[in-house]
């Protein structure tokens, strides 16, 4: 089983890859082209997948990748399903902060207030950041990417205050308090 | 690892952005920067050969973050502060860059805060104006909690006080009923009159049963009299000192009735509400019959 591991290429000059997964391809291109366009210092590339693992093929050409966001739509179950699929396929290293999770929809009904208490659960197990964002608008859309490159130019090592991606990862990783365990 | 290559990324940025960069300090920057790009490198490899080495042991998740986690502190208490070069013109331009980033994230923080303690001061208005609020219900209810109290003591007293008042208020009323109906009754049956007109006969009759004669009013006083004093024998004889007319007047209203076996024996009917009814019935009968 071909494990995605973080730190098995040569990072590039200049360039911070974000590998984006979705189950249901609706926000990943409209977040991949807020992402290049407001970070103006460096390269954002941006690469899609529905789910991991990666097909075998690209992997040669592939770039090292600095950060995966996991984007969960919470109205649906399918999508929490794949991404706990997905996570399998990681290597274990990679959960040192270089895993963000998104959801969308988070404000809708009940089921998905239990989905995301499952998906903060899920970051919490693997202390990872929870990130909510609202999909349906322009200002949503881009909020979110201001947000994701925050994260991602610490895991690229853009930062230039010397923060490591596994210390931002120790300060916005999700916890579950007691009385969610409780719900 | 991660330092190096965010040191040389600015390093490679700063080479490129600035115009005015001598030919020798950019030589200098672009040596560091194959001495860092070549450590690397070196790094890298030896990450391949120990990934590759190492069988993928699906460890504990907690147990690679503390070892990682350590790691990092170790080296970062090993590493010691340097300069990226000594290049003036190079530091001159990191300097500016940073400090102008570092004013405006200084900037946003600032109306960041100030924004929240805005919001914090209406919080604080509206959560005082609501205490204000509740204190004022509070005084209400508890000044309506002591006079309640305080009512409650005096109960018994002012009921007392109430019936004292009820009963003297009815005291004066049966007085003054009471003075109506002696005037009414002067006014409208008086004794018959011995020298009102009449032949000789009936002057004659009449005069041997006047001299006793007791008006209605006295008729009416004896007859209550005698049912509220003896009421298991309310029958008062009627003599000559009755004028019959008059009782004649009782009996047909149903003010008083005859006693079932004697004939001169009458009493008072023994209903109350009717009494004031049949009082106008027998005023009004007079009145048409004329007997004045």
């Amino acid at each position: 089983m071909a494990l995605l591991t973080p730190y098995s290429k040569v990072p590039e000059l200049n360039t911070a890859t974000v590998l984006l997964v979705e189950n249901e391809e609706e926000l990943q291109s409209k977040l991949a082209n807020a992402l290049v366009q407001y970070e103006k210092d460096f390269n954002v590339n941006v690469r899609l997948a529905r789910k991991l693992p990666l097909p075998v093929e690209n992997k040669e050409t592939r770039p090292r990748i600095d950060l995966i966001v996991f984007l969960v739509n919470l109205l649906s179950e399918r999508s929490l399903q794949s991404v706990e699929s997905s996570l399998a396929h990681l290597h274990s290293d990679c959960f040192l902060g270089k895993v963000c999770f998104l959801v969308t929809d988070a404000r809708c009904g009940s089921h998905t207030q239990e989905r995301l208490v499952s998906v903060r659960k899920l970051a919490a197990a693997h202390q990872c950041p929870v990130l909510c964002a609202e999909h349906r608008t322009v200002d949503g859309v881009n909020a979110a990417a201001v947000r994701l490159l925050n994260i991602l130019k610490v895991s690229a090592g853009m930062s230039p205050i010397a923060t490591t991606a596994l210390y931002l990862s120790s300060l916005t990783r999700c916890s579950v308090t007691s009385d969610l365990e409780e719900d | 690892m991660t330092p190096a290559p965010s040191k040389q990324r600015e390093m490679e940025q700063e080479a490129q952005s600035s115009q005015s960069s001598e030919a020798a300090a950019k030589a200098v920057l672009l040596e560091e920067c194959e001495e860092q790009f070549g450590l690397l490198q070196k790094l890298q490899n030896e990450i391949i050969l120990a990934d590759t080495e190492a069988n993928d042991d699906q460890s504990n998740e907690a147990v690679n973050r503390l070892i990682a986690v350590t790691s990092e502190l170790e080296q970062w208490q090993e590493m010691e502060p340097k300069l990226l070069t000594t290049s003036p013109e190079v530091l001159l331009a990191v300097g500016k860059e940073e400090l102008q980033r570092l004013n405006n994230q200084l900037k946003m923080v600032l109306s960041c805060s100030q924004a929240k303690l805005d919001a914090q001061k209406k919080i604080l208005k509206r959560e005082q104006t609501w205490q204000a609020e509740k204190k004022e219900a509070l005084n209400a209810v508890c000044e309506k909690i002591t006079r309640l109290q305080r009512e409650n003591e005096k109960s018994e007293h002012s009921v007392l006080q109430d019936m004292k008042r009820k009963i003297n208020n009815l005291k004066d009323y049966h007085g003054s009923l009471m003075e109506m109906l002696s005037d009414m009754l002067a006014e409208h049956f008086p004794l018959p009159d011995p020298h009102g007109n009449g032949t000789k006969k009936k002057r004659a009759a009449a005069y041997d049963a006047e001299i006793n004669l007791i008006s209605l009013s006295e008729i009416i006083e004896r007859l209550t009299n005698k049912t509220l004093e003896t009421p298991h024998d309310p029958y008062v004889t009627t003599d000559d000192t009755f004028w019959p007319p008059y009782t004649e007047m009782l009996l047909r209203n149903g003010i008083a009735t005859r006693h079932p076996e004697d004939c001169n024996k009458i009493r008072l009917e023994n209903f109350l509400d009717r009494k004031i009814l049949n009082y106008n019935i027998c005023i009004r009968s007079m009145l048409s019959s004329g007997l004045r």
